[in-house]
């Protein structure tokens, strides 16, 4: 993917390092959203197993 | 000197008075346009050991993040976030070894960061603290602190969007005098 990047006043296209530089931060970046989604429904499935509502279970993992 | 000066028009000020003063503008970086990124150079130095960075105004091409990394360092970065949503949920903004901190909010309204960073130029590790408020209504605010891992001197520093792009604002960095 192409990125327009800026270092201090200059505006320009990203190299292709740069670029992956980009990339590899947004991966990751949406793998510590993933990561952070499955922890939270590891916390949940407990609790919806012994019967608890989606409201019930967000007030005693104080979400 | 009194605490805190009384300065009047026209007064000469001495070295004393103006080596008193506790924050100092080190440097401005207005964003061009749709920019994924926007790296300041020369930003920190040995001149001081504290600094505060702000951004406010420009717009993101979405809702986006805004995400700062020191030099070239894409690891080793530690935040612990905790704040609520303006609906009342809370919420938690938090990096674990991960590839940059998250220090930022952009929308098609505004963008937004406001953070500390103590010891960014020496030889030692650097510590953060911020607050993150959000100018969308389905938003929120964060307080935030953390530190990246290891015993590097930075001079530069960058903000990545999350997603899409960054237009306009200035980001500000000032020195806290030692």
């Amino acid at each position: 993917m192409a990125y327009k990047i800026q270092i201090d006043d200059e505006v320009r296209e990203a190299t292709a390092e740069e670029a992956a530089v980009i990339d590899a931060q947004r991966s990751a970046g949406e793998q510590l959203l993933a990561e952070q989604a499955a922890a939270l429904e590891a916390r949940k499935a407990p609790l919806r197993r012994i019967g608890l509502t989606d409201d019930e279970i967000a007030i005693v993992l104080g979400l | 000197m009194a605490t805190p000066p009384d300065f009047v028009a026209g007064q000469v000020l001495t070295a004393a008075q103006m080596n008193a003063v506790g924050l100092w503008l080190v440097k401005t970086q207005t964003i061009g346009t749709t920019v994924s990124s926007v790296t300041v150079t020369d930003a920190f130095s040995a001149d001081y050991q504290h600094y505060k960075i702000m951004l406010a105004g420009g717009v993101a091409s979405t809702t986006n993040t805004l995400r700062i990394t020191l030099g070239a360092t894409t690891a080793g970065y530690y935040q612990g976030g905790y704040g609520t949503t303006f609906a009342a949920v809370a919420a938690a903004a938090n990096v674990n070894n991960g590839a940059f901190w998250v220090l930022g909010t952009g929308s098609t309204n505004s963008l937004y960061t406001n953070f500390d960073l103590l010891n960014p130029n020496e030889t030692n590790e650097t510590m953060m603290q911020g607050f993150i408020p959000d100018s969308q209504t389905g938003g929120g605010s964060y307080s935030v602190g953390g530190f990246l891992n290891n015993a590097t001197s930075y001079t530069d520093f960058t903000i990545t969007a999350s997603t899409g792009t960054l237009t306009g604002g200035i980001v500000y960095v000032y020195g806290y005098r030692k």
